[in-house]
């Protein structure tokens, strides 16, 4: 059974919380007419696009005796498992039973299929329980949307909780230091004020004393889906366009790993906006990345107890806010069969 | 594509390896940036007088480096 309602809150705070959509894997990762085995949230999971491009998600596991349906092949509108061919509707239906056919099996949905919906080039996959199946209602972030900000996706897979990734982006003060002999983070003082600043969708999490030089706030937006926006200050050499900004939203893969989703975004028009994009291809893309590293390199090195034994101070109160935030919600999600 | 863990490319946006003439170029753009300033008169001449020429081997215009901007950028 996935993502089972019985749950309990302490493997639903490590493997991702229920009931929300996610991101799963970039939208290139599935060709059309191909099919994709992927983990998220702890459980195996098949995507599977047809032809025209139409995607969907299917638990990877065969309603016959559960072999991977990712092992099976891919019949143009659906796919048959490779151990007994039974065949699955992009939806769980079972469509029929070669073996025996006419069998009880046929016609009956018994693959779990989660809704998906595709945004600025990410799949995303609405992980409800059983007592939670409909979608909850989703926003994709306005600098995603928004016709005057243009945006490279980066993805990257990390060796390292799927909250860990989330809260080092909770985390302005680490761009001071860790990030300190990078392209843009070079600036700034080593010591801040921090306030939390409540919105409707979620919080920012801010310097009071410093704005527009390094990275001075991020704000956390849960609109169906957990994503925080934060904008940092390029060098004179980007060209013109201001500050880029960052979406970024973490795949809970299972207990140890996540999937980083980073769009870089610009306000940029015209030939400005020309400039950037061939600039960020041929040289800037490497240097954020060399950036994304030193996360990498940090958060895979952090051991499995950090966040039992610390001793935390005023810059952390970005980072409590989140766990509180999602460790209730943990619980509360834990005990909705119960 | 592949599929094994972990999935790390530093080089996601590109549609082509760029060529020398595209990193001579890109280089010297963000020299004038950095020197001269984001105006595209600026740009154009700043470029110009390093000798970092179109494709073609011709002064830029602000025209050329809109057009030659827009292609590379696309
Ligand atoms: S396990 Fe899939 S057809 Fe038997
Ligand atoms: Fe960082």
């Amino acid at each position: 059974m996935t993502l089972s309602s019985s749950a309990t809150a302490d493997h639903i705070y490590a493997t991702g919380l229920r009931n929300q959509w996610h991101p799963v894997v970039p939208s290139h990762f599935v060709a059309p007419g191909g099919m994709r085995k992927v983990t998220a949230l702890g459980e195996q999971w098949l995507l599977f696009r047809r032809s025209d491009g139409a995607l969907s998600m299917l638990a990877d596991r065969c309603p016959h005796r559960g072999a991977p349906l990712s092992l099976g092949k891919h019949l143009g509108d659906r796919v048959a498992c490779w151990y007994h061919g039974v065949e699955v509707e992009p939806d769980g239906t079972v469509s029929s039973v070669p073996g025996l056919p006419g069998c009880s099996l046929e016609g009956k949905k018994l693959v779990t299929s989660l809704p998906v919906r595709e945004v600025a080039g990410a799949i995303l996959a609405y992980f409800g329980d059983e007592e939670h199946p409909e979608p909850a209602e989703l926003t994709p972030p306005e600098p995603l949307t928004d016709p005057d900000v243009d945006a490279f996706l980066c993805y990257a897979e990390w060796n390292s909780p799927w909250r860990y990734a989330v809260e080092n982006l909770l985390d302005p003060m680490h761009g001071a230091f860790l990030h300190h002999d990078s392209h843009t983070m070079f600036d700034g003082d080593t010591t801040a004020k921090f306030r939390i600043r409540e919105t409707a969708r979620g919080y920012f999490f801010e310097k009071t004393d410093q704005r527009g030089v390094n990275f001075d706030w991020v704000e956390l937006c849960r609109t169906g889906v957990d994503w925080v926006d934060l904008s940092i200050p390029y060098p004179p050499s980007a060209g013109p366009g201001g500050p880029f900004g960052i979406v970024g939203m973490v795949c809970p893969v299972d207990e140890r790993r996540s999937g980083v989703f980073f769009w870089r975004y610009r306000r940029v028009e015209d030939w400005q906006r020309a400039s950037w994009r061939f600039l960020y291809r041929t040289l800037i893309e490497q240097r954020h990345w060399d950036v994304l590293e030193q996360d990498r390199v940090m958060l895979e090195a952090m051991p499995a107890d950090a966040d039992q034994r610390e001793n935390l101070y005023q810059h952390d109160l970005g980072v409590v806010r989140l766990r509180r935030l999602y460790r209730a919600e943990a619980e509360t999600q834990s005990t909705a069969g119960a | 594509m592949t599929d094994t863990w972990p999935y790390l490319d530093v080089h996601q946006s590109r549609t082509h390896e760029p060529t020398p003439y595209e990193y001579k170029l890109a280089a010297t753009l963000e020299e004038v940036y950095t020197r001269e300033g984001h105006e595209l008169a600026d740009v154009v001449r700043g470029l110009n007088a390093r000798q970092v020429h179109a494709s073609d081997g011709s002064p830029w215009t602000e025209e050329s480096f809109r057009a030659e901007m827009n292609r590379l950028g696309a």
